[in-house]
């Protein structure tokens, strides 16, 4: 495919009409001189069709899904349904105030209710709360929960460490470290948990063994019994990044799996949109041993009314403002509802499918570390092309020339030059297809073509080195130090 | 063949010929890794449904809802209800936008990564910090993110926090700072003006260990506190944060330059519908000496390989992709499509009209304030402190609950309770917060005195 994104030269939206500098600021009754802004804010003044030209230019030197498939290994980058932008767009969805009567937001909190409730049937655990604003937020939030599971037994001195993978998620050591725990990574062996190396590590110190299962080499954790047994026999917890759910909907699920404690990621498996990098939407499920310590309020059902319960005398307390990002949790309903049962299983055995199929073919040109059969991703590795003087980053870069968005490049780093691939269920086989053309010119592309990459986007290849040696983060650092040429 | 096919193309035979391919007989085969132990048999979520089903069901629950703009409403605090232009829901529907993903592949995403840079930008005027970052969750978790910053630039085990601070971002910081062995110590209010006890501050930054000082503008009350611009002078070394509204930023002196390292905020208010709390946006800049120990994703302008602009993420060692358990967060998603709303909205009303809009909200609560303070049970405004678009309700008689109760049924949304909801928690002043908005009339807010008069008599006339 002949892929050209548009080149604009786009100037920054001060540089459309360069604000006046110094003029003083206005004059509000009753404000304080001491307070009063001494120089108005310095921001151009522009009609609305030069801010509405300014941004509509600057969204078409941008990838969407709209316009490209985006294989990028577990972030789970699928199609956003239009009919949830335009549910999420009801007045009677987004002019709803977090502290409005319970009485006026009935129909928020039985959507709340039920999307919990459905969430709890997918992941097998009692009690699930939509409070987290992303992955990571959850993540916190159940190691949280953790602490103060622990603290409650008297265990928590003793218990400070956090066992996880060497394929760990990176949000999953640094959610560790922000709850105060130690972190301590398992070797892997063929791509999975060393089970050995699990039992040697586990002591009475392990809090909790965070897992992603599948992994992100996107292999399923077979041993996931003998793991449980080995993080409980120890007395420690075990904690599910549902990050890769999409495999396994209708399959296995956390709670069948022997976990305690879960988060997922709406704006993954539940196909609410990115964003460009949020909001996205965090989900916790708990077990038995983990529900009493969820934040509050808890939106409970009392007859045939809603209530937001706060009576959680154990609970954590609050980790955000509000009840959670309901304008994606109302997105990923309506992405539920519609799939229903059969929908969802299609959805975890097409995207399994997509990931094996795709697998075999680029597998003709790069090496596959771990064994063939995978869940929803899969792994090159680009280290053979190092012999031609070509990085996984080049290939990256020229994957983007063929209109596709480059894989997830790098991680996880026990492989060398690492692709991570995924697509999900919506991309069709004729697109597999195009990105298998793609790759396949790609890697067998000339380097200096590929050193040359991208040509066809908005900018030819970016500084990144640059960018943070010489720090400009702002148009005020763009003043006050304008950049060398 | 299954109806939402419409999301998973190609249906059977598309999936027979890949498993072809495979030399797989049945797609079951695929899953042969799933020990049989931990097979499921149904989940129980329902048959699929088409989309004209969807949009009846999911419309049928919504419309048990009653959206505030059917009240006269005046709820509001640190998230709002703001009037939001057509033309913003026009660029935050641009597809290329809202279905994209984080900027890691800078030449693909030019379009977000420039409007983050503009966004920074933006609250580097707004606050007069040297930094932004892209943006964080929402305000409490901005605050949350500040403590921790806090606590990597200055020894000490105590943090200080407005007594007036809502509940609901208290708990959030306790949670932020759960980790660390910190004692957080509530700052008293005077309770004639709401402001901050400076002569406590003085004395307990005096007695050490202290990290780090939060306050904010307005505070919980609604008081704008003439004192913060004192508080570097007292605080010393020890940083100073101060979350901000960033409409009255628009008019009030940019808090670095009176001494804030960090200054965080919500940003929903930038003409974005609240959609009950979420998603919001967390506002975060802070100075210099800190920002290889800040949080969050970075925008910088850089070059590509011709020496043209370009716009790239940077200082990415201080992420967990790259730190791990080292990391300055875990924060990865963060709200970057309200960051793009921000800056879009801000730049559609323009610096002078938020200037602006911020003198008539003043106005409007000043009216509102002085005709509800003319009635006996109530003090507006509770506070003889100067205020912008909130101020406190004090209610003598009956409960603030009942008092809200009461207006509602005279479709009026009276304004926030102040107190923690949760059993056990310690009693406070009865207070309401209440809030004016840029579509409130003079009717609506002749009706608030009404139904609030109409109220307060009910009270006294109840046994």
């Amino acid at each position: 495919m002949t892929f050209r994104q548009a080149r604009y030269d786009e100037p920054l939206v001060w540089e459309l009409s360069p604000p006046s500098e110094g003029a003083p600021g206005p004059s509000v009754p009753g404000l304080p001189e001491k307070l009063r802004r001494k120089k108005a804010l310095r921001w151009p003044e522009l009609s609305e069709l030069e801010v509405v030209r300014h941004y509509t230019r600057l969204s078409q030197m941008n990838f969407g899904i709209d316009t490209s498939a985006y294989p990028l290994g577990s972030c789970t980058m699928k199609y956003n349904p239009k009919v949830s932008e335009a549910v999420a767009r009801r007045r009677t969805a987004a002019e709803l105030h977090p502290e409005q009567p319970v009485e006026t937001v009935q129909g928020a909190l039985e959507i709340l209710w039920r999307l919990e409730t459905a969430l709890g049937k997918i992941t097998g655990f009692p009690e699930v709360s939509l409070q987290p604003a992303a992955g990571a937020h959850g993540e916190f939030a159940a190691l949280l929960m953790v602490r103060a599971y622990f603290r409650d037994r008297g265990e928590l001195g003793r218990r400070t460490e956090v066992l996880l993978p060497d394929t760990a998620h990176g949000t999953n050591p640094a959610s560790a470290a922000m709850a105060g725990f130690t972190t301590r990574e398992i070797p892997s062996k063929d791509g999975c948990v060393d089970l050995e190396a699990l039992r040697a590590a586990v002591s009475d110190r392990t809090a909790a063994f965070m897992l992603t299962n599948p992994n992100t080499a996107g292999l399923f954790e077979s041993q996931i019994v003998e793991i449980a047994e080995t993080v409980h026999g120890a007395g420690g917890l075990l904690y599910y990044d549902g990050a890769n759910l999409n495999a396994i909907l209708g399959v296995t699920n956390p709670g069948r799996m022997g976990f305690d404690v879960a988060h997922l990621n709406l704006h993954k498996t539940f196909a609410t949109p990115h964003g460009g990098g949020g909001p996205g939407a965090g989900v916790l499920g708990a077990g038995e041993l983990l529900a009493p310590y969820l934040p509050v309020p808890r939106v409970v059902k009392k007859g045939r009314r809603f209530a937001l319960d706060y009576d959680r005398p154990k609970s954590i307390g609050k980790i955000k403002s509000g009840y959670g990002n309901f304008g994606l949790d109302l997105r990923a309903y309506v992405f539920l509802l519609s799939h229903g049962e059969e929908g969802l299983r299609a959805v975890s055995r097409r995207s399994v499918l997509n990931a094996n199929y795709l697998g075999q073919r680029l597998g003709r040109h790069l090496p596959r570390p771990f064994r063939p059969l995978v869940k929803h991703e899969f792994l090159l590795s680009g280290a053979p092309l190092k012999a031609r003087g070509v990085r996984t980053l080049d290939l990256a870069k020229r994957l983007l020339d063929e209109g596709y968005h480059a894989p997830t490049v790098y991680f996880p780093a026990l492989v060398e030059e690492a692709l991570m691939i995924e697509f999900p269920e919506t991309e069709s086989r004729r697109e597999l297809d195009g990105f298998a053309d793609a790759f396949e010119r790609a890697v067998t592309d000339t380097p200096e073509n590929l050193h040359a990459a991208p040509r066809n986007l908005s900018v030819g290849r970016v500084d990144e080195v640059r960018a943070a040696r010489d720090l400009h983060l702002s148009w005020k650092d763009l003043r006050e130090r304008p950049p060398k040429p | 063949m299954l109806n939402v096919a419409r999301w998973i193309p190609g249906g059977a035979a598309d999936e027979t010929a890949m498993l072809r391919e495979l030399g797989l007989a049945d797609a079951e085969e695929l899953f042969s890794d799933v020990p049989k132990k931990v097979r499921l048999g149904r989940m129980g979520v329902g048959a699929p449904k088409e989309e004209l089903e969807v949009l009846r069901y999911v419309d049928k629950i919504l419309d048990r809802n009653k959206p505030y703009s059917k009240f006269s409403n005046f709820l509001g605090g640190r998230v709002t209800t703001p009037f939001s232009p057509a033309a913003l829901d026009a660029i935050l529907s641009r597809s290329e936008f809202y279905t994209s993903y984080t900027p890691y592949q800078p030449e693909a995403s030019q379009g977000m990564l420039q409007t983050l840079f503009e966004f920074q930008s933006l609250w580097v005027e707004l606050t007069g910090a040297d930094a932004a970052n892209a943006s964080l969750y929402d305000g409490a978790t901005a605050a949350g993110e500040a403590l921790l910053l806090c606590r990597r630039v200055h020894e000490g085990s105590r943090f200080l926090l407005p007594a007036s601070l809502p509940w609901e971002e208290k708990s959030v910081l306790r949670n932020y700072a759960a980790g660390l062995p910190v004692r957080f110590e509530e700052i008293p209010y005077d309770p004639r003006t709401g402001r901050l006890d400076t002569e406590w501050v003085k004395t307990e930054v005096a007695r050490g260990d202290v990290f780090g000082l939060l306050a904010d503008l307005p505070n919980g009350f609604g008081v704008l506190d003439e004192g913060l611009p004192d508080l570097k002078a007292i605080l010393g070394s020890v940083p100073l944060v101060i979350a901000a509204d960033p409409l009255a930023l628009s008019v009030v002196e940019p808090p670095a330059a009176w001494g804030a390292d960090v200054v965080v905020g919500e940003g929903q208010g930038f003409g974005m519908a609240p959609s009950f709390g979420g998603p919001l946006l967390g506002l975060f800049a802070c100075q210099k000496e800190h920002l290889r120990l800040a949080p969050g994703r970075i925008v910088g302008a850089t070059a590509d390989a011709t020496g043209r602009r370009a716009f790239t993420l940077t200082l990415q060692t201080r992420e967990q992709h790259i730190r791990r358990s080292r990391a300055t967060s875990n924060i990865c998603t963060n709200e970057s499509l309200l960051a793009l709303g921000f800056v879009v909205y801000a730049t559609l009303v323009g610096p002078r009209g938020l200037a602006e809009l911020q003198t008539r909200l003043t106005e409007k609560a000043r009216t509102l304030a002085s005709a509800l303070g003319g009635l006996e049970g109530l003090q507006a405004p509770r506070f003889e402190a100067p205020y912008l678009s909130s101020f406190a309700v004090g209610v003598t008689r009956g409960g603030v609950g009942e008092f809200l109760d009461r207006l509602r049924a005279k479709k009026v949304l009276g304004g926030v309770p102040l107190s923690d909801p949760r059993p056990g928690a310690p009693a406070s002043e009865p207070l309401l917060l209440a809030s004016v908005s840029e579509s409130l009339e003079e009717r609506d807010l002749q009706r608030y005195v009404s139904a609030a008069r109409g109220a307060l008599a009910a009270v006294r006339g109840s046994p």
